[in-house]
């Protein structure tokens, strides 16, 4: 991208920001930015997923780590002023890297079902330490989080997240590591004849990859302005799963689509003019039916400006 | 004198009760194309898999010059310098051809973490010269036509050769090759023996070649050391391992 192109989008970044404050009602405005979150949290789980190839149940587990540091810390360090918001995140994250590290530790033998296993218990464990811990709340939750002044600085900060997320681990797919990561995906024994050390890459994916997941459930605390363990059971992770697969897998940007797709899904059949609830029904038949018809995801392992590329031929 | 670049002293492996390398003891001399031959369940891919690490040996040495092999994980051992390729071809198979290269290539280069997220001048200078170098290695062996189709795609044949070149290109000093003419019809078999040839003085590699095609081995080989029930029973060159008793008993069985 040239200097020019990067200052137009900029600045139409942050002019959107300021306009949709306007024109957008508060609802509309609290699902852009959930959409958001969980597009971060959809990409950070692809990284290791779909990149690396390690099924991982666990990304409840990973934003649960990052949401609670992140409200603790402006509560009780950073005396409720919204504007240390983007740190303390950034702090949730780097412990939330450090939790996937611990869990990478054991872990960076087993592959396939036996890890989903291993993080699917591991975002059970830090659930129940939440809800065990009276400090923060334990099954009450933890309250009155402060949360961003307006919508244009929540628009600002989140969006700002998404795009370094997708930049971030778009760029490391496709560097040296990611390479050293579709190797790995591909054979691992051929891998590791060739001198790829095995253990420490996927190690490295964990850690990079729980680091967005802890930053996602930052910027999710503030968001809300209250968390309880409630919200980081199995049914996050399998949601944030089922985003990643609807994108594709390995399809970082892919993931973005998808969640405005399943965020705004949800809410547009919620206005269906029928008596009972079909939203429950519709929903995860068109998740059958993408399956049979797309099995590898809306984009498979392509990223979205690939597609153009190919028609507008620049 | 003659240099020896490879030497195993007495390896002994065992899985259970079941001895599958008993004190096998034999050197590569540099430059040299040494095959290993022995019946079906001889444990020659098992002394493979020792050589380049996926196997511990219960006792012995193995030593690569002055480097002891026996303590080092399979990725450590290409970096001393053995490259393998296995009995059922292991490439990346949706990687494209160029791709499988460069990811040998890039093994031997120190990355940094920051250059690369920020794709700056000096990682894509660095990614640029790894894509030049595994072209003309490819140009050598004329794979840089199919350079971007997926691996997965290219004829058995083909895909055997980008297997050596894969090896080739994490720059070995030893190359082993694990059954390279299995499968392979007469004249696939006949590109073999002169791409290993080429291989051995184009790059001064010493060949390692456990083989089942026995017209290939004895044509080719400098020195042949043949397995059997994990023993090693014979040492030599090709003409007297042909002539030797205890060869011809292990394929053929005694003459009752």
């Amino acid at each position: 991208m040239s200097l020019k192109s990067k200052i137009i989008f900029l600045v139409c970044f942050v002019g959107l920001g300021i306009a949709l404050n306007f024109f957008l009602n508060s609802y509309i405005q609290a699902l852009a930015i959930s959409f958001m979150i969980n597009s971060i949290m959809a990409m950070s789980l692809n990284f290791i997923t779909g990149v690396a190839n390690q099924f991982s149940l666990g990304s409840a587990g990973f934003v649960a780590v990052g949401a609670y540091t992140s409200a603790v810390l402006t509560k009780e360090v950073f005396n409720d002023q919204w504007y240390f918001i983007p740190l303390t995140a950034l702090i949730g994250a780097c412990v939330a890297a450090f939790a996937g590290y611990l869990v990478s530790l054991p872990s960076f033998k087993l592959k396939g079902d036996y890890l989903a296993i291993v993080t699917l218990g591991f975002a059970e464990i830090v659930r129940v330490i939440f809800l065990n811990w009276n400090h923060v709340g334990g099954p009450r939750g933890y309250n009155a989080i402060v949360k961003w002044p307006n919508f244009t600085m929540a628009y600002l900060f989140t969006g700002a997240a998404v795009l370094i997320t997708l930049y971030v681990l778009y760029s490391l797919k496709i560097s040296w590591f990611g390479r050293n990561l579709w190797a790995l995906n591909e054979d691992e024994i051929a891998a590791e004849v060739m001198g790829t050390p095995i253990a420490k890459n996927k190690r490295t994916a964990f850690l990079i990859s729980s680091f967005f997941g802890g930053l996602a459930g930052g910027f999710y605390a503030h968001n809300m302005g209250y968390i309880s363990p409630g919200s980081f059971g199995f049914l996050l992770s399998v949601q944030v799963l089922i985003i990643t697969v609807l994108g594709g897998l390995g399809s970082i940007s892919g993931s973005i689509i998808a969640s405005i797709i399943l965020t705004v899904l949800p809410e547009l059949l919620r206005s269906l003019p029928t008596k009972v609830d079909v939203r429950m029904i519709v929903f995860p038949i068109l998740l059958i039916l993408m399956m049979i018809v797309r099995p590898e995801g809306l984009f498979g392992k392509k990223e979205i400006w690939t597609f153009f590329k190919k028609e507008g031929g620049s | 004198m003659i240099k020896s670049i490879l030497s195993l002293k007495n390896v002994n492996l065992s899985f259970g009760g079941i001895k599958a390398v008993q004190d096998v003891s034999f050197e590569i001399h540099e430059n040299e194309l040494l095959g290993l031959i022995g019946p079906n369940g001889a444990g020659k891919t098992t002394v493979f898999n020792i050589i380049s690490g996926f196997y511990k040996a219960d006792t012995g040495s193995i030593d690569l010059g002055d480097v002891c092999l026996l303590k080092l994980a399979p990725d450590q051992v290409n970096k001393v310098g053995i490259a393998r390729t296995f009995q059922n071809i292991r490439l990346f198979g949706n990687l494209s051809v160029v791709e499988n290269v460069i990811f040998a290539l890039q093994q031997k280069i120190d990355h940094s973490w920051f250059h690369s997220l920020f794709r700056t001048k000096k990682y894509l200078d660095i990614e640029a010269t790894l894509r030049t170098r595994a072209l003309s290695l490819l140009k050598i062996f004329s794979l840089d036509q199919l350079a971007d189709t997926p691996s997965k795609s290219l004829p058995y044949g083909l895909q055997r050769k980008l297997e050596i070149v894969r090896a080739l290109a994490s720059d070995p000093k030893l190359l082993i090759l694990d059954e390279p003419a299995a499968g392979m019809n007469h004249s696939e078999t006949e590109d073999l023996k002169k791409l290993i040839q080429f291989i051995k003085t184009e790059f001064k590699l010493t060949v390692l070649l456990i083989e089942h095609d026995m017209k290939l081995v004895m044509n080719i080989c400098d020195r042949i050391v043949v397995l059997n029930r994990g023993e090693k029973i014979a040492e030599g060159i090709p003409a007297e391992i042909k002539a030797n008793k205890q060869v011809i008993e292990a394929y053929l069985g005694k003459r009752s």
